[in-house]
């Protein structure tokens, strides 16, 4: 064949390339608040994956189900806002004039109706989790199906925003 | 189910957007960029993309700004169409 239309191997260079390339038209084409959800569901699913895991582990362990213990929330929590406030203070430094302009009025639209998706499921959690009660009354599963509501509500909404902020 | 408050701004996904403008013609002609253009707006500069590929419609407020910056009327750079 007399043309190639692309090379058989790509190089490290070329590698390099399409990265720089990935990072730095993403991250200049989106706006602060869209990288900002970005961060935020990455945070969430990774410290809540992790929080869950040890539980389920913990929940092996004991052969029932393990009670929330604070210690573990509070890891949790300091661990989310660690890796929150390092996110933004990296994207901000990045964009600085984005990072202090307010939200305009397509973001804002944005933002109600990513809240309003979220507020549905945390709606639906609680009823779920409710219920979940009054079958087992069992306090420590009541108390894991309010925090997973709230954890997938919060989720829905950042994940809404970013879906939101690409299409429309 | 409801939809809450949240105006048709951003309802039109799929569907054929009944304003349609002459922004990208107007800015180019002026030799604006999205970004010039977001700034003496006062959005984003994807909002100014969102309205160019008329897949958002801007508050009446914005319309006249951005008329304005191109010294034209809304009509002249806005135009509706009953669907």
């Amino acid at each position: 064949m007399k043309f190639t239309i692309c090379k058989k191997y790509l190089t490290y260079r070329d590698a390099q390339s399409i990265m720089y390339e990935i990072f730095y038209i993403g991250t200049s084409i989106m706006p602060f608040h869209e990288k900002s959800a970005w961060i935020m569901t990455t945070a969430l699913l990774g410290t809540s994956g992790m929080y869950f895991a040890v539980i389920v582990s913990l929940s092996n362990k004991l052969g029932q189900l393990a009670p929330p213990l604070l210690p573990l929330i509070v890891i949790y929590t300091v661990a989310l806002i660690v890796i929150a406030v390092v996110g933004h203070l990296l994207i901000a430094l990045f964009s600085p004039k984005d990072a202090n302009a307010p939200l305009d009025e397509r973001e804002r639209l944005i933002h109600q109706r990513a809240g309003h998706w979220s507020g549905l499921v945390i709606g639906a959690g609680v009823i779920f989790s409710l219920a979940l009660y009054l079958f087992t009354y069992n306090g420590h599963l009541l108390f894991y199906a309010v925090f997973a509501s709230l954890i997938v509500s919060t989720i829905v909404e950042y994940a809404c925003q970013i879906v939101l902020y690409r299409t429309r | 189910m409801p939809d809450c408050a949240v105006p048709d701004a951003l309802n039109t996904v799929g569907k054929k957007h009944p304003i349609d403008n002459q922004i990208a013609n107007l800015r180019k002609a002026h030799g604006l960029t999205q970004a010039a253009l977001a700034d003496a707006v006062g959005v984003t500069r994807q909002t100014i993309i969102a309205i160019e590929q008329n897949r958002y419609s801007p508050s009446l407020e914005t319309a006249f700004r951005i008329a304005r910056e191109f010294s034209r009327t809304v009509d002249e750079v806005f135009d509706w169409t009953e669907t």
